[in-house]
Formats: C-alpha cells, sequence, structure tokens
C-alpha cells in the first residue's frame, strides 16, 4: 500500500493523540485504508461526462484528489464579492453562503458513503480495537476530507482577500471557516440523526441520493452562471439590518467583519458576531454528546421496514393501456418506469440532465430578452427555442441500457418471448410519459402564458416530433437490451453518435420554422408527424 | 482438555419489549465443536453480537478466557475470529490490502501478514485473485476470503456463521477438515448453521435455541436418545414444535397449479 502523505503529515502530532489515549498506529492504519478507499470512489462532481477515462488509466489515482480541481473552480466564484467594496455584510454573506451550499452538499453528496458505513461494525469492533481509537479514526477521517475540500475553495479567495484588504481580514476569515466547518458538520450529523430515527435506511438513502442529483445539476448550470456573474450581481446592494435576518445563517459569518474592520458596533453586528462564534462551539459539543445514540440509529440502516402496498391508480392503469397494445408490452411499461423511478445511478445520471432541459429554452429566451424586450419575446417566434430541450433525448436513450443493477437482465434470457419488440416498445414509451412528458408539460405551461394560446398547436407538434425523434435516436443507438449494461461501459462512440443526433432536431426545427410562414402550414407538419409516428413505431422497432 | 473457555450466566437481552434472549446458560470447554442451531429470529446471532462486543446492553454474565468482557477490556478479542452471516467486506479493496489491514489490526507484522494470507489464500484455490479487487470475486471467494481473515491471527474461539455458504463440495471437504484439525489443536468453534446435515456431522455438541431459550444441549447422541428421532432434522422439527411442513406444501403446490 501507497504510504498517503496526509498521513505523514499527521505523523507528527502523533503524541498528541496518544496523550488523548488513542492508539496513534492502529487508528493511522484505518485511515490509510480509508482514504485509500476514497480514492477508488467516483465523485459526483466528475459524474457528468466521460469519468470513466482515468479508471482505466491508472488504478491508483485518488478520485477525491482529483476532484479538488472542481472545487477550486468552483472557488473562483467567490472572488468577485471579495473584491469589490467594502460593504462586507452583504458580500461576505454571498461569499459564507456559497461556500456552506457547496461544502455541505458536497459531504453529503460524496461523504455519506463515510459517515454511514455500517460494514465498519461487523469489520472493526470485532477486532481488539477500542472504541476511543475507531471514533478518532472517522472523525480525523471527515476532518481530513473537510479540510481539503474548504481548502480548495477557499485558498485562492483569501489570497486575493489578504492583499485586497489585508491581514485582518486574512486571519478572520480562517477563523470564521474553522468555526463553520464544524457548524457543517454537526449540521449534517444532526440532519442524519433525524432522518433515521423517523425513516430508515432505504428513505436516507433516497434523500442522499437526491441531494447527489442536485449538486450535479448545480454544478451544470454553474458553468452557465460563471460567465454572466459579474453583470447580474449589484455590488452596490446595501442590506438594511432586519430581525429575520437572524436565520439567514451565512450572515452570522459576515457580521464580524463589520465589526473588525468597518468598526460598526450596532447590536445587530454583535449579537450576529456572538452567534457565528458560540453556536458552532456549542454544537460542537452537542455533537460529541449524541455520537453514541448516533451510531446507534445507523444500525436502522441495515434493518429494512416493511413497505405498505402500493396500489396503482386508475389513472397509471389507462394510461399504460392507452399507450401500449400488447400484455407484454404493458408489462415492460410497468417495469422501465419503476426502474426509471427508483434506480438511484440512473436517476444520478439522468435527472440532473432533465432539469437542465427544463432550463435551457428559457437560457435562450434570456439572452433575446435583453436584446428585444418582453413584447418582442411574446410576439416572436421564440417558442422555437423548446427544441433545445430535445437535445436530451438522446443521451438519455443511450442511458437505458445501463443499469447499476445491470447483472439481473439474464432474466430476459429465460422469458419465452418470440422477440425483444415489447421490451423496446414498453421502455420507449415509459421513458415518454414517465420522464418526458411531465418535464415537456411544464414547459407547456410556462409557453403558454409566455406566449398565449396561439402556440398550443405548435406544442402539440413539437411532442409528436419529440416521440418520433425517440424512435430515431433508439434505432441509431445500438439496439442494446434496456438495463443489462454496466455504468461503467459508457464507450467514446456512443457519445459521438449522441453529437450526431443532434442534426436531426435541427431538420425538423427548421422545418416547423418554414410551415410557420404558410397558412395552416403547422397543421399539416401535425398530420405528417402523427402518420410518421404510427409508421415508425410500427415497422421500425423490431429486435 | 477440560479447560473453561467461555461461560455465560442467565444472559438477557431485548430490543424495547421485545425479549430475544430469556436467560441463556452455558459453559463451554476447548477443543469443542458447537452446532449452534435454531429457527430464524431464535436469537442465534444476538448472541454471538453480544459475546463479540458488536452489540451491547445485556444483562447477566458473560466470561470469555475466565474475564467479564463488560468492563470494556477488548483484549479478549485478539483470540477471536468471527465470520459474520452477511459478507461484509470493504470490497473496493483487493484481497491483500483488505487481509494485510485486517492482520496488523490484531498486532501482526505486515510481512509476516502478507506471507500468511498468500498462503491460505493460495492452499483454499483462491491465490489468483489475491490482488485484485474483492468487488469482482464471486460468492464462494468471498467466502474463503471472509474464513481466512477469521484465522490469520490464530485465534483460539472461532464464531463462525453460515460459513459454507457458496462454497463447492470441494471446498466444503477442506473446510471441514480445516475446523477438526482446529479442534484437534484445542481451538474451540461455534458453528452456527440452518444446513443440518453438516452440523450434525461435524459437532461434538449441539445446543438448540428456540424462542430465547436453550431446548436442547448434548452430543448428536445423546439429543438422538432423547427425542427419539433420526435425524438433526427431525430432532429440530420436533423441538421447534413444526409439524405443518406437509400441510403447507400441499397447499402450496395447490396455489402453484393455479394459473
Amino acid at each position: 500500500m501507497k504510504d498517503i502523505r496526509t498521513l505523514k503529515f499527521l505523523d507528527k502530532f502523533s503524541s498528541l493523540f496518544q496523550r488523548a489515549g488513542v492508539d496513534y498506529s492502529t487508528m493511522r492504519k484505518i485511515l490509510q485504508v480509508k482514504l485509500l478507499m476514497d480514492g477508488r470512489r467516483v465523485p459526483t462532481v466528475f459524474n457528468q461526462g466521460a469519468q470513466r477515462k482515468k479508471k482505466k488509466a491508472d488504478n491508483e489515482g485518488n478520485g477525491f484528489l482529483k476532484s479538488l480541481w472542481m472545487y477550486a473552480f468552483f472557488g473562483l466564484l467567490t472572488i468577485p464579492f471579495i473584491v469589490l467594496g467594502d460593504n462586507y455584510l452583504f458580500q461576505m454573506s454571498i461569499m459564507f453562503g456559497f461556500v456552506m451550499f457547496i461544502v455541505m452538499t458536497s459531504m453529503i453528496a460524496d461523504f455519506s458513503s463515510v459517515l454511514l458505513d455500517i460494514r465498519d461494525k461487523n469489520i472493526l469492533y470485532t477486532r481488539p480495537i477500542d472504541k476511543k481509537t475507531i471514533s478518532a479514526a472517522k472523525m480525523m477521517h471527515v476532518f481530513i476530507y473537510l479540510f481539503y475540500l474548504t481548502a480548495s475553495i477557499v485558498t485562492i479567495p483569501l489570497m486575493v482577500g489578504l492583499f485586497r484588504h489585508g491581514i485582518v481580514f486574512f486571519l478572520l476569515s480562517i477563523i470564521l471557516i474553522i468555526l463553520m466547518e464544524a457548524f457543517i458538520l454537526v449540521l449534517t450529523a444532526l440532519i442524519y440523526m433525524l432522518i433515521l430515527k423517523f425513516f430508515d435506511g432505504e428513505k436516507l438513502k433516497d434523500i442522499v441520493n437526491y441531494v447527489q442529483i442536485g449538486l450535479s445539476f448545480t454544478i451544470m448550470i454553474g458553468y452557465q452562471v460563471l460567465g454572466r456573474s459579474f453583470e447580474i450581481i449589484n455590488f452596490h446592494a446595501v442590506l438594511t439590518p432586519k430581525w429575520w435576518q437572524v436565520f439567514i445563517i451565512p450572515m452570522w459569518f459576515a457580521a464580524p467583519y463589520e465589526v473588525a474592520l468597518n468598526g460598526h458596533f450596532d447590536s445587530f453586528y454583535i449579537i450576529f458576531s456572538i452567534l457565528a462564534i458560540s453556536v458552532p462551539i456549542v454544537a460542537f459539543f452537542v455533537y460529541l454528546r449524541l455520537v453514541p445514540t448516533f451510531e446507534k440509529n445507523l444500525q436502522k440502516l441495515a434493518v429494512h421496514s416493511v413497505a405498505k402496498e402500493k396500489k396503482q391508480s386508475k389513472f397509471g392503469k389507462t394510461i399504460i393501456q392507452l399507450v401500449c397494445s400488447s400484455k407484454e408490452e404493458q408489462a415492460f411499461f410497468r417495469f422501465a418506469s419503476i426502474m426509471m423511478k427508483n434506480e438511484r445511478d440512473f436517476k444520478l445520471k439522468v435527472y440532473p440532465s432533465l432539469g437542465f432541459a427544463i432550463i435551457m429554452p428559457f437560457i435562450f429566451l434570456f439572452n433575446s430578452l435583453r436584446d428585444g424586450g418582453f413584447s418582442s419575446i411574446s410576439d416572436g417566434k421564440g417558442y422555437l427555442t423548446i427544441y433545445s430541450t430535445m437535445i436530451f433525448i438522446p443521451s438519455v436513450i443511450m442511458m437505458l441500457k445501463f443499469s447499476g443493477k445491470y447483472k439481473g437482465a439474464w432474466i430476459y434470457k429465460t422469458l419465452p418471448l418470440g422477440d425483444l419488440s415489447p421490451l423496446f416498445k414498453g421502455t420507449l414509451k415509459a421513458f415518454l410519459v414517465r420522464l418526458y412528458l411531465p418535464m415537456y408539460f411544464i414547459i407547456c405551461i410556462l409557453f403558454v402564458v409566455i406566449f398565449g394560446g396561439r402556440v398550443i398547436p405548435d406544442l402539440i407538434l413539437v411532442l409528436l416530433i419529440s416521440a418520433l425523434y425517440s424512435v430515431i435516436c433508439f434505432i441509431i443507438l445500438k439496439k442494446a437490451i434496456p438495463f443489462s449494461e454496466s455504468f461503467e461501459a459508457v464507450g467514446q462512440t456512443e457519445s459521438w453518435k449522441v453529437f450526431g443526433l443532434m442534426i436531426p432536431i435541427v431538420i425538423f426545427a427548421g422545418l416547423h420554422y418554414l410551415s410557420t410562414l404558410v397558412g395552416f402550414g403547422v397543421y399539416i407538419y401535425i398530420v405528417i408527424m402523427l402518420i410518421a409516428n404510427l409508421f415508425l413505431w410500427r415497422k421500425s422497432i423490431r429486435a | 482438555m477440560g479447560e473453561e473457555v467461555l461461560s455465560i450466566q442467565d444472559l438477557q437481552k431485548d430490543y424495547g419489549a421485545k425479549k430475544v434472549l430469556q436467560g441463556i446458560n452455558l459453559t463451554v470447554e476447548r477443543g469443542e465443536i458447537i452446532g449452534y442451531i435454531g429457527p430464524n429470529g431464535a436469537g442465534k446471532s444476538t448472541t454471538v453480537k453480544l459475546l463479540l462486543g458488536i452489540e451491547e446492553g445485556y444483562t447477566g454474565e458473560i466470561k470469555i478466557f475466565g474475564t467479564d468482557i463488560s468492563d470494556g477490556n477488548i483484549d479478549y478479542k485478539r483470540r477471536i475470529g468471527y465470520v459474520p452471516e452477511i459478507a461484509e467486506v470493504y470490497d473496493n479493496l483487493t484481497g491483500h490490502e483488505y487481509l494485510t489491514f485486517i492482520g496488523e489490526l490484531y498486532g501482526m507484522e505486515y510481512d509476516r501478514v502478507d506471507y500468511k494470507a498468500k498462503s491460505l489464500m493460495e492452499l483454499f484455490g483462491v491465490g489468483e485473485v489475491y490482488h485484485s479487487r474483492i468487488a469482482s470475486y464471486s460468492k464462494g471467494m468471498r467466502q474463503k476470503l471472509l474464513i481466512i481473515s477469521s484465522m490469520l491471527h490464530n485465534p483460539d474461539i472461532l464464531f463462525l456463521d453460515e460459513p459454507i455458504n457458496g462454497l463447492d463440495a470441494n471446498s466444503v471437504m477442506i473446510f471441514k477438515e480445516i475446523l477438526a484439525q482446529l479442534a484437534a489443536h484445542g481451538k474451540t468453534i461455534f458453528y452456527s448453521s440452518h444446513i443440518m446435515d453438516v452440523v450434525e456431522k461435524i459437532s461434538s455438541r449441539i445446543i438448540l435455541l428456540h424462542g430465547g431459550n436453550i431446548v436442547a444441549d448434548g452430543t448428536f447422541a445423546e439429543l438422538k436418545n432423547q427425542n427419539h428421532e433420526g435425524t438433526l432434522e427431525e430432532i429440530f422439527n420436533e423441538l421447534t414444535d413444526f409439524h405443518e411442513h406437509k400441510d403447507i406444501g400441499t397447499r402450496f403446490v395447490s396455489v402453484v397449479h393455479e394459473v
């Protein structure tokens, strides 16, 4: 095993641990193994894109350490708030809010598997290690993680701050950030504790999954916002203190700057400063008290409570019978819907881009808003931006063949099915009805609000085109059996095909634009698409 | 022989209102192979978990190697090996990394553990995956790894919970031989399983747990005399008061016939 540099640094403090009654060499061994395992996980920030390449290249590279570059990049976002102005309460609130958000979400997304590892119990507790050493190892593990994470976010911004605002600013920031870390750590643990108290482990895993999805989504949006952050933000905003702002926690950490650097000694600033210092410290001691309860609740992770039977709604049943003709197809539709809803790996890969697809048309609209103003948008052909949501269809269809539990696919081979076309049709329809339609509906409602009822025929047309386009994507991408391959097999050639599949979207959109120039053009287009759909869905989906 | 390694006095444990163990009394001597059996939920795993200190909070007294384990002294764990029922391992490590880690936790020298682990893996027919990630192991390979990890430090008591799960017949033969030899060398083995034929064959003493109580304790021959039944399976059914298997089987098949 490679010796990790972090541990060599930690060795310098070994006597400190020994004095506290911790068996240092054992703790070090546990940490070494834990850090080694961390390096082999793929962090959520790398979730998007071709993350698996590096796995082949070298097995020992630390995924976590590499992901730090990403966080450093996000740290850059805070620089404008540090550099511009002396309005510390406002600027530093935003900066602390941002850092808190990133640290907390990535802590939940990437580190919950560590905090919630119940294997420790069977593996470590049965060995001759005393409890103090085990909890010290756990604590140091979290500490190392938090240290790297925060350091990579704030190092550059703080250096900038040091030059801009001087040494007092710099030192104050370091103290406040440490306090903030303690606060986040305790808060995360308390959240877990609460969830585990009322729900079982599956629920917690779901919640962790949603946080991961949220983080991936935020990162996608982050790229978009980065370029515009300087324009959007109004640096002259002046905050007038209000009592309810006590609940905006980042403001606590911003208040000490006003006291120390601007010499504002109002009660408002003083109270916030006191909160910033005292709450994390108190919370930390409460946390130390609660650790044993936490460990006990952790056992619930392994216990699966008996779930109640979920009745299929009448509405859902009618829809299935409406879109699927044969019995097998209905069964596969139901199966694929459940897989898409329940599989955490799949959700993590697909949901963020789903959210992004909703926002896409509005990003385009936002750009033209600056050029023309609202009235020119509502009269214009801006609704054609809805085609941008179709970009995500090929990548999701490509994803449909992957599953974290791909080994379960042997079942298809043993089934008495003549051909697999019901499986393909059912899955594709499930994707359209369960994932695409709800998202499309949201956009439609917003579009009708913006553009008025006149766009309804156009929206229907786009829906038909989406259905047709899904089949085209499915045919061009390899017709692989759904949920039958490991996520690690995501190939490069496929990604190129996904890219090439943008071309039909442009053609469809162009035709749509032309049809709007002719009277009844859109209606004729709709009829053509209806026929094309019927034909393609019947004929071309064969195994 | 005759040296006492484990004694349990009136052991009781409850989870809230549910009483899982209602007063277990037991003394175990060196070199015994104990078949520890009982229906699901009888309290077998709970007993073992209490002995290992994975679970806490019980009344009664547990003494291992003559010392009470409730005082927080963990030295007794150096002489215990454990194969849990669910194969929980840090499976993103390689076999080599995992086994050396575990060995080092028992205070063994790295090179020594490495040598030992490698030899044991090779002898068990899984030497070629020693440097592969555990996640890629088959069920049998994992089980062999767990068995090896429980014995690296040459323990005096072994707690084995369904240890032959997933092993092929030849490996089971090897494993049985290992147990017999270990017992001959004075090791004590706690063998917990639902496969009655194996328990019947390998155990020198059988303890049957039912509803948190010990309902039978003795050699197979003794149990046979007391219950007038032929096999351990039948004795098990008799003592846990289960006679409906024929009836349930019939009803099951009749539901299968309804298509």
